[in-house]
């Protein structure tokens, strides 16, 4: 029993097959005769008893486990897990246990209804494949959390195992995408938290978590949803009329944050009537002025400008001088693109009404009661135009630039009279002529679009609280919480109520979210309306085109007509780890998403645009380089107006230019751009901006940096990224100018002298100065840009005295200096007559000292008190300065990080006493400035003070070391050995001189000698040559072997961690000596292993010391 | 409103180090003698002679990878560049190691010309260290492995993706360490040394 036992549970664990095998076959039976003999106790006869007998007992085991649910979705369903899936076998298990399934150990042909398995190998795969060939349908375990999260057994063909169904070996690629095992939890969550709002009440941290992920998916459809709602008038973007590529993304639109007052949503028309109009005056004169929300009649009042159309004969960017502003002018696409911004203005409460009080609205859009509706007017462009021309309503008419029917303009769009001679958008005119001669052919009419738009957004937003404009003549509502009974009703009261209105028709869609009311649109048109309801979705999908989903384009078309797939129900059978394989996560999410008709958009959530600029590809030709010239200022000031009016600025400009492919020829479009190679060049700036001449400045650099030739250019874009938001910028662009403006003002001061320096050294020596301490200057900006107000004063002063340069300003014009001097409110001339002698005047001495904050060497330690009074201290900052105060001088370590952020507000403190004052630092100071501070000090420390830095009496010495005493480390010298290399010199050297052992004395009689390099290698290094006197002595005492240990080992401590390459020459010297000294190999040896300790901390490894 | 003056001096000294590492990986490659000389042409870098790989897919290996190290070393989650040479059955040999430090909290500005000063003094004693090196056996290859303070999480950047585990086999024991050169200045702290199996020691 136990052996069978035994063997069963390992087979389990094991290779299925194996046991499948066995079943199969015929030694099975003797093996298991075999088995039986051996344990006479079993109470079955071969294993094909036993196993039935194990198979009836789990059986029971999951019935008993089994919970009765409400919900049994897989019922019938048995699952058999076949090696390692991702989630568990046991969590498949459980799923079965609750949701109705049933989960079978053992694999049986009888019983099981689907194997699960995440992978097979090459050689269980063809198994497989025969041992299954009665057709059990192979499955990813996610075809069960799919099933569980959307609460009813989904269709597994679309989770079929790839391998299967493609019959190859696993690609590397598989393996790489199952590592980010993220995007199987991805799904899983967001399936999870779509079921969550059913079974809870919705929480809010379901809806965000919800909203969270629906923003991946709305990124990535917005941009190119937004083409193609303009392929409802236009089916091809790219050679679209007159007015090339101009990218719709390029006028921006803010996204509002959320109001923080609530009541916004439901404030009074009145307070709404106040806002727009307000807006309005902010507006141009030329632009309509009408109160959306007030009256049901509209005011409109119309400028009597004249329409300003580019006169036919300026085609070109060689005959017209005001090429650019003309082009924009009559380009639609620039229309569309700019009316976004001047509807954000006129609506402003509608976007940011979104969001208040309505908080459960993820809950709901998910849940499936929302209403979208989707308005669209009917081939816009023509309908308007011909409003007031009723006897053209069935004629065909198309909207273009020119009427020349040999033209090679392009239809920008057409009516559905036309359209049913095959009339399309981006059709040369000459073609549309040739189709139907007798096509009308009307020119852009932009004011009365503006009119047209404007009315319809007014009409729509009485109606609606939550609008979502998506384009001049397209828009979605929200009419979830309107308490509108019937979304149908309302749809087809605004239509009413537009055509009324406008003399255009519209047509809408009304569905559960916007990607079916987009769909639903399609059906509507023109002139109608359709309501495809939950239930319908499905059906209405299933026979759906892909491409009349938003976001796929042309390119994944044709990659999906490749895989067979053309219709949305087709594209439904693919599963989603499959198509973001193939497709990429965000894509594949999408498609996945869009083919069930999911949609996590919500109404009113704007897009931040991205980059805002400007593309001429049409009429663009240049002679010479001043045309070129000109035609990038024109293009400037037309993208700083764009971003002026989106009250953006930007950081990245990108210059991009169509060259002329060298083989291409003339373009069969007049004054098209033809076959060009796209160049491209960028640069970005530090802070953002609008500034025409900035942008000019950076056009005209970065054209430079193309190198090519203007004859061949055939197109310019200038796109502005990195985009701040004029408002928020403000405050530092404020600080910067001021910056720049002092900055400069102060350099004009010092220019001044400059220019009337007398000898040429003096000017460069100024020069060096103004560049550091503007450098300086910026370095501060950066530190403190927010509480900026105290920096900029301080920047506009003048540099400190301790910076300015005393021969030169000692050679300076005496009117120049007296000048300078009231600069400095007459400390200047205390200042040079210091320089002149040193210890002269105690005062300006002073003075300079307070200055001196920019000098980084200089540290000072401040009295704790005083710093605790003024400011936090950091715990660990007050614990440094305890620290130091214990050890009477700082350690090198802490002492100059603190004072680099004390110098800013206290620069103005001496050291109170010698205790406060690094030693290693004073040394390094020059001399006069050294014999300064020890003349500032309290007197009754200079002396101490001068014998640290100076060679002292061995002494007095051992009282500067004054501190807390470690007797335990003490040998003979009472020395502290926590800070044996603090200090200039070092302790050890001073220690050492006073040393009874000649070898000590030698090394700190070395060390004095080499001044330059201080490193303990330099020293060893020259004890060489003295090597063999010292070898005399014979005398070692206990303590100066420790001593120079523990010198060692605290020299190991400081540079292991950056200078290896030190402690290897030193030992490698060391290790030289020892083989010759008595005393070296007593150093040597109690050292290394500390030092093979400290690398192996550090570096993992030991050192390898060769002698 | 030049780039770099945009830049932090972090992003600035890993600019350089990326570039100077570029140059001393190749010239590691090149004193090992993996390679004829031939497959190098002297060039000059910062005034000292270096090499430079003629053949184009190791120049680019070697390019790609230390350049895309660049943000990582900006952030200064690289902690060690290992240029490892190992036999054919991936047991390693000799690494070279370059161990970085830097202190992302130093904030003002760093001159490119010092931190080349620097730097130049590690091209010139790598130039001199052969006699440190083990002689390779033939048939070896070599890596440049980088280690992680921590892992960059996969998914952050594309770069993170593109990261692949190395193969190469571990070393039971400690290695030894002959260090070649150590740099520490502000904000920049770079050694270069070598790591040999521990078996050697029975040499010694």
């Amino acid at each position: 029993m136990s052996l069978n036992s035994k063997r069963s549970s390992s087979n389990r664990s094991n290779d299925n097959n194996k046991r499948k095998k066995q079943k199969i076959t015929a030694n099975q039976k003797t093996l298991g005769v075999v088995w039986g003999s051996n344990s006479p106790k079993s109470p079955f006869s071969d294993v094909g008893s036993y196993m039935t007998e194990k198979n009836r007992k789990l059986h029971n085991q999951f019935n008993a486990e089994a919970t009765s649910h409400n919900n049994p979705i897989f019922a019938g369903v048995s699952i058999f897990v076949d090696g390692f899936t991702v989630p568990s076998s046991q969590e498949l298990r459980s799923y079965m246990l609750n949701y109705g399934g049933r989960f079978e150990n053992y694999f049986s042909r009888h019983r099981v209804t689907h194997i699960i398995c995440t992978n097979l190998p090459h050689s269980k795969l063809k198994n497989h494949l025969r041992a299954f060939s009665a057709g059990l349908p192979v499955v990813k375990p996610t075809w069960i959390l799919d099933s569980v999260a959307s609460n009813r057994l989904l269709t597994w063909a679309p989770y079929q195992l790839e391998q299967l169904s493609n019959n190859q070996q696993p690609k590397l690629s598989t393996f790489f995408l199952s590592r980010n095992s993220k995007s199987s939890e991805d799904t899983f969550t967001n399936a999870l938290c779509q079921v969550e709002p059913v079974i809870h009440d919705s929480s809010a941290s379901v809806g965000k978590s919800e909203d969270g992920h629906s923003s991946g998916v709305e990124k990535v459809v917005e941009p190119s949803s937004q083409i193609s709602m303009e392929a409802d008038d236009t089916v091809s973007e790219n050679t679209d009329a007159i007015m090339t590529d101009e990218q719709l993304t390029s006028v921006g639109v803010k996204c509002d944050e959320e109001d923080p007052a609530g009541g916004r949503n439901d404030a009074s028309k009145d307070e709404r009537n106040f806002q727009s109009e307000l807006e309005t005056n902010y507006q141009k004169p030329s632009t309509s002025v009408s109160s959306p929300c007030s009256d049901d009649q509209n005011v409109i009042e119309f400028p009597s400008s004249v329409s300003t159309r580019p006169s036919k004969q300026c085609h070109s960017t060689l005959s017209d001088p005001n090429f650019v502003e003309n082009y924009f002018k009559s380009s639609r696409l620039h229309f569309i693109g700019t009316w976004r911004s001047r509807y954000r203005k006129r609506f402003p409460i509608s976007s940011t009404g979104v969001d208040n009080g309505i908080s459960n609205i993820n809950t709901s859009s998910v849940s499936g009661n929302s209403a979208i509706i989707h308005v669209d007017m009917d081939c816009f462009f023509v309908s308007v135009v011909i409003r007031n021309h009723p006897e053209l309503l069935d004629k065909p008419v198309a909207v273009c630039h020119s009427n020349n029917s040999k033209g090679t303009a392009e239809v920008s769009s057409a009516n559905y009279p036309a359209r049913s001679y095959g009339i399309r958008a981006g059709m040369f005119v000459r073609d549309a002529k040739a189709l139907c001669p007798h096509l009308v052919i009307f020119p852009y009419n932009f004011e009365a679009y503006e009119e047209v738009a404007d009315q319809f957004y007014s009409i729509l937003h009485r109606h609606c609280n939550k609008v979502q404009a998506v384009s001049c003549d397209e828009a979605f509502l929200d009419v979830t919480h309107s308490n509108v009974e019937d979304p149908e009703l309302l749809a087809s009261s605004i239509r009413k109520e537009i055509y009324e209105t406008t003399g255009c028709t519209a047509s809408a869609g009304i569905a559960g979210n916007m990607l079916i009311a987009r769909i639903a649109t399609r059906t509507a048109k023109p002139n109608g309306q359709y309501h495809i309801s939950p239930e319908r979705v499905q059906n209405h999908l299933s026979q759906l085109p892909i491409n009349a989903l938003p976001g796929v384009g042309h390119v994944l078309q044709e990659k999906l007509k490749k895989q067979n797939v053309q219709t949305c129900g087709q594209l439904m059978m693919i599963s989603k780890v499959s198509l973001q394989n193939d497709y990429g996560m965000k894509t594949g999410e999408m498609l996945w998403n869009y083919s069930r008709g999911i949609d996590n958009r919500l109404v009113g959530d704007f897009q931040e645009c991205k980059s805002i600029g400007a593309d001429v590809n049409w009429g663009v030709r240049f002679k010479d380089m001043k045309d070129c010239e000109n035609f990038l200022t024109k293009l400037c000031k037309e993208v700083s107006l764009r971003l002026r009016s989106c009250g953006m600025q930007g950081r990245t400009f990108s210059l991009k230019i169509k060259k002329r492919r060298k083989d291409a020829d003339e373009p069969a479009k007049f004054m098209g751009c033809g076959d060009c190679e796209n160049l491209s060049h960028s640069v970005t700036i530090p802070v953002g901006t609008d500034n025409v001449e900035v942008l000019q400045r950076i056009a005209k650099q970065l054209f430079g940096s193309f190198y090519i030739d203007v004859k061949e250019i055939r197109g310019i874009g200038l796109h502005v990224s990195r985009l701040e938001n004029i408002e928020t910028s403000k405050q530092e662009k404020f600080n910067l100018k001021s910056w720049v403006t002092s900055g400069s003002a102060s350099m004009d001061k010092q220019k001044h002298p400059m220019s009337n320096g007398h000898d040429k050294q003096n000017m460069d020596g100024t020069s060096v100065h103004e560049c550091r301490d503007l450098r300086g200057s910026s370095v501060q900006m950066d530190n403190n840009i927010q509480n900026n107000q105290s920096s900029a004063d301080r920047i506009s002063t003048p540099p400190p005295l301790c910076h300015l340069d005393v021969e030169v300003i000692r050679n300076l014009p005496t009117e120049v200096f007296s000048e300078l001097n009231e600069i400095y409110g007459g400390k200047l001339v205390a200042y040079i007559t210091k320089g002149k002698s040193i210890s002269e005047s105690s005062s300006s001495l002073q003075n300079s000292l307070l200055e001196k904050e920019a000098i980084n060497k200089e540290e000072e330690l401040l009295d704790v008190e005083p710093i605790l009074q003024k400011r936090k201290l950091s715990e660990i900052e007050a614990m440094q300065h305890e620290a130091v105060e214990g050890g009477a001088v700082s350690d090198s370590g802490s002492g100059p990080s603190f004072n680099v952020k004390s110098s800013f507000e206290k620069d103005d403190l001496l050291p109170s006493s010698l205790s406060q004052v690094d030693g290693s630092v004073l040394r390094e100071l020059p001399e006069d400035l050294k014999a300064v501070i020890v003349l500032q000090l309290p007197a009754h420390r200079r002396q101490e003070i001068c014998s640290n830095v100076a060679v002292v009496p061995p002494s007095e010495n051992n009282q500067v070391s004054l501190g807390v005493k470690n007797s335990e480390n003490l040998g003979s010298n009472h020395v502290l050995n926590e800070c044996l290399w603090a200090g200039n010199p070092p302790k050890w050297v001073e220690e050492f001189k006073i040393s009874s052992c000649l070898i000590l004395k030698k090394l700190s009689e070395i060390y004095y000698r080499s001044e330059l390099t201080r490193t303990l290698s330099s020293v060893l290094h020259q004890i060489i040559s003295e090597f063999h006197q010292l070898n005399e002595v014979h005398q070692i005492s206990d303590d100066s072997v420790n001593i120079m240990c523990e010198v060692l080992k605290q020299y190991i401590k400081v540079k292991i961690g950056k200078d290896i390459e030190e402690i290897y020459v030193c030992f490698r010297l060391l290790k030289r000596f020892a083989a010759k000294s008595q005393f070296f190999l007593q150093v040597y040896n109690g050292v290394f292993p500390y030092l093979q300790e400290a690398v192996d901390d550090n570096y993992g490894g030991s050192l390898s010391i060769t002698p | 409103m030049e780039r770099r003056e945009n830049q932090t001096p972090q992003g600035k000294i890993a600019g350089v180090l990326v570039e100077f590492l570029e140059i001393a990986i190749t010239s590691v490659v090149f004193l090992k003698g993996i390679y004829p000389s031939g497959a190098f042409e002297r060039r000059r870098y910062m005034n000292v002679v270096v090499q430079r790989a003629c053949h184009p897919q190791l120049r680019y290996y070697i390019h790609a990878t230390v350049s895309g190290l660049l943000p990582y070393i900006q952030k200064g989650m690289v902690e060690r560049l290992a240029v490892i040479f190992f036999n054919a059955h991936n047991v390693p040999l000799e690494k070279f190691v370059f161990k970085l430090a830097m202190d992302l909290s130093y904030g003002s500005a760093v001159e490119e010309v010092d931190l080349q000063f620097s730097l130049r003094s590690f091209m010139s004693k790598l130039s001199i260290s052969e006699s440190l090196t083990k002689k390779l056996p033939p048939d070896c290859r070599w890596e440049i492995t980088a280690y992680f303070r921590s892992i960059p999480e996969a998914g952050t950047s594309k770069e993170a993706d593109l990261w692949i585990p190395t193969d190469t086999k571990q070393w039971q024991q400690p290695p030894l360490i002959t260090p070649i050169k150590s740099m520490s200045s502000e904000p920049l702290c770079l050694q270069l040394y070598l790591e040999h199996p521990c078996l050697s020691e029975s040499l010694l």
